[in-house]
């Protein structure tokens, strides 16, 4: 035995988080979610299989089916994300993250039964403590939630707040309805309740875009963030936002840089407007300033960098954005790269870990 | 002063009857269609449309306007029947002709098609656009496909061929959602949503390499705003570097596509409260891609800072008149 040489940590103030990672794409095999489903739904989900179009296959992703090229873990029937292990070395050793957020994206396009849904997503939900909160303490995870049922999504709200390592419910871009109409908000009443933010992540099924539908993955990825700009303006036109003042909600993977001219939209809208909606009882810039966090992958490459100190500056969102990889995906941002250096140290310091800290009530792993 | 978004519509569609093939009068009569029913639009917003060259002449001596571009939206509501939407489209050509471009100097004019009939459209962009008065052919920005897609080589042969511009206004099909989840419950978020529309259009206008098969057409956006594009831009470009494999018939980095090709008019502004935010954004933006435009009589309210007096002189006087001028081919 060599003698430890005990450091003493400041008295328990909290360390400051250097890297957060509020975005990470684990993929819960369909042989592991079957696994953990009711015999009901899992023998459905094995002779059924899943109702919703892959949009992956409408839109084939350009290379590697839109995964870094380095993320395919060995092993039989293993995609990206679907390794622990390889998460481990290649995102949270290799960028040194003290915590990082995991999205489940396998049930974000459930459009399939009622009962179905509020099975694989509790299964989800099973496999991402097993399978991954439990043997690393770096990560946390949001609550997947069959969101077009909302009396089961409480539930299922109801099961997992009580686990301190599920720090927010997850949503899609887009359901069967507009996410600031009334059929959310049992939902939004619920996260709200346990202090639960409300993730919307890019994704989900989409209904056409206003135009028609678009041809190639090029314009269906660069209109994620237009999608976005959409589910923000439907929280604020619909009341949303206004009827839950405790509501705090996350923008994930739509980008950030288009937050100034859709605030000064929605603000110079809600002037001429606002007797039609007088139940909005806040500007539309303070309903968002008080209740909206973004993330910043994929981040904008302005060819002026002092264009994204702007951005910034316009839309008053320096304890507001929160630095995010994406990983596996194709677009992945690395915490030592994507932030541009015109950012002050101070700015980069909260996106890279501050605000994260402080909206999740997040600490470093023992 | 050119200001590139006047409205204008006839007082009836009897007046456009005179223009049209007697068929089509009894099948009006018959049915007892109204032009240009205004569907959702909010009774009081919708303003007075101006309907003759006389109030048309008093509008731009009261501006001290020297050039306006006069857009009819009254197809929007009337689009379906194909050859019904073609026959008004020519009937409403041939009123703007004859009783406004021949009456009032200052006035030039967007030419309305059908969008259900493509070559019914080129067509008439063949037969009007010899007129050099009409500078552009009106498209709503919502479509049932979007604009880049090949559907539309004729219209956009035609309006190459015929020295016109491509406008995509505001609003249009009726019917159509604007959002990917349905239609908007309020004409707050409705009328939000024109500059998310717009968004799209641009994606597909370049994704698809309508500028690379059209070199020499342009696009004008009207009333959609415009401080949107700079983050749209760079998303795009990002986008392109990492996926070009997919589209290698573009060449060029979108945004430079666009900065060549598409114009933007300044009416609804939804601006910065403070004129140093404005500059930065028409900055950003760039000065030589606004338009200017009154947007009459559509009320857009009071929000943001004004806009030529927050830019220096040499934008104020691009966005006011010189880009209008180069854009269309104009003098003022």
């Amino acid at each position: 035995m060599t003698d430890v040489h005990v450091q003493e940590r400041p008295a328990r103030t909290r360390t400051a988080l250097q890297i957060v990672d509020t975005d990470i794409h684990p993929v819960i095999l369909p042989s592991a979610q079957r696994a953990r489903m009711s015999a009901r739904w899992a023998r459905h989900h094995e002779r059924w299989g899943r109702r919703t179009p892959h949009l992956t296959s409408l839109y084939p992703r350009a290379r590697n089916k839109g995964m870094r090229a380095d993320s395919w873990p060995d092993g039989e029937g293993h995609v990206p994300g679907s390794s622990l292990e390889l998460t481990q070395h290649q995102l949270l050793d290799e960028h040194a993250i003290e915590i990082g957020i995991l999205n489940c994206l396998n049930a974000q396009d459930c459009f399939d039964p009622p009962g179905f849904a509020a099975d694989l997503n509790r299964a989800l939900n099973d496999a991402l403590i097993e399978l991954w909160l439990e043997p690393e303490p770096r990560l946390r995870a949001a609550i997947c939630v069959p969101h077009d049922h909302p009396e089961l999504a409480v539930a299922e709200i109801e099961r997992r707040a009580g686990d301190p390592r599920f720090v927010q419910v997850l949503f899609p871009a887009a359901g069967q309805e507009p996410f600031g109409s009334r059929r959310y908000w049992p939902i939004y009443q619920a996260a709200a309740a346990h202090g639960l933010p409300v993730a919307f992540h890019t994704g989900g099924y989409e209904g056409h875009r206003g135009t028609g539908w678009p041809s190639y993955y090029l314009e269906e990825h660069a209109g994620y963030g237009v999608v976005m700009q959409r589910v923000l303006a439907s929280l604020v036109c619909d009341g949303a936002l206004s009827a839950h003042p405790d509501l705090r909600v996350v923008l994930t993977e739509g980008g950030m840089a288009w937050m100034p001219s859709l605030i000064w939209r929605l603000d110079a809208a809600w002037e001429l407007a606002h007797d039609e909606v007088p139940e909005i009882d806040r500007r539309p810039s303070q309903l968002i300033h008080d209740q909206v966090w973004l993330d910043t992958q994929p981040i904008e490459e302005p060819d002026d960098p002092a264009d994204f100190v702007r951005i910034v500056e316009h839309a008053r969102l320096e304890d507001r954005l929160m630095f995010a990889t994406d990983y596996p995906h194709w677009d992945f941002d690395s915490p030592a790269r994507a932030l541009p250096r015109s950012l002050s140290k101070e700015v980069r310091a909260q996106i890279l870990g501050g605000t994260a800290a402080a909206l999740y009530d997040l600490e470093a792993a023992a | 002063v050119i200001d590139c978004d006047v409205h204008c519509q006839p007082d009836s569609l009897d007046t456009l009857l005179d223009h049209m093939d007697p068929y089509w009068r009894s099948y009006v009569e018959d049915a007892t269609i109204a032009l240009g029913d205004p569907g959702s639009y909010p009774p009081h917003l919708r303003g007075d449309v101006p309907t003759s060259a006389a109030q048309l002449t008093a509008l731009l001596d009261r501006d001290g306007t020297d050039l306006a571009i006069v857009s009819c939206l009254a197809l929007d509501g009337v689009h379906r029947h194909p050859d019904y939407a073609s026959a008004v489209a020519r009937g409403l050509n041939d009123w703007m002709r004859a009783e406004l471009l021949d009456r009032e100097p200052r006035l030039r004019a967007s030419a309305v098609v059908s969008t259900t009939d493509i070559e019914a459209a080129a067509a008439e962009v063949e037969r009007i656009g010899e007129d050099p008065r009409f500078v552009q052919v009106l498209l709503p920005v919502r479509s049932d496909v979007p604009y880049g897609n090949r559907l539309y080589n004729p219209i956009y042969a035609a309006a190459e061929r015929r020295g016109l511009r491509i406008a995509l206004h505001a609003w249009g099909r009726p019917g159509n959602a604007p959002t990917t989840t349905g239609i908007a419950a309020t004409y707050l978020e409705d009328y939000v949503s024109n500059a998310h529309v717009a968004q799209n259009q641009l994606l597909s206008l370049v994704a698809e390499g309508v500028f690379t098969r059209f070199p020499q057409l342009g696009v004008a956006v009207l009333e959609c705003g415009f401080a949107w594009l700079p983050p749209l831009l760079w998303r795009f470009d990002k986008d392109w570097k990492g996926v070009w494999r997919e589209v290698p018939w573009i060449k060029r980095r979108p945004s430079e596509q666009v900065r060549e090709h598409v114009r933007l008019t300044t009416a609804p502004g939804h601006l910065p409260p403070s004129p140093k935010e404005v500059a930065e954004v028409v900055e950003m933006v760039g000065p030589d891609l606004l338009l200017w435009s009154s947007d009459h009589p559509h009320e857009h309210g009071p929000a943001g800072a004004p806009l030529l007096s927050s830019v220096d002189a040499q934008a104020a006087a691009a966005i006011g008149s010189a880009n209008a001028a180069a854009f269309y081919q104009v003098a003022a």
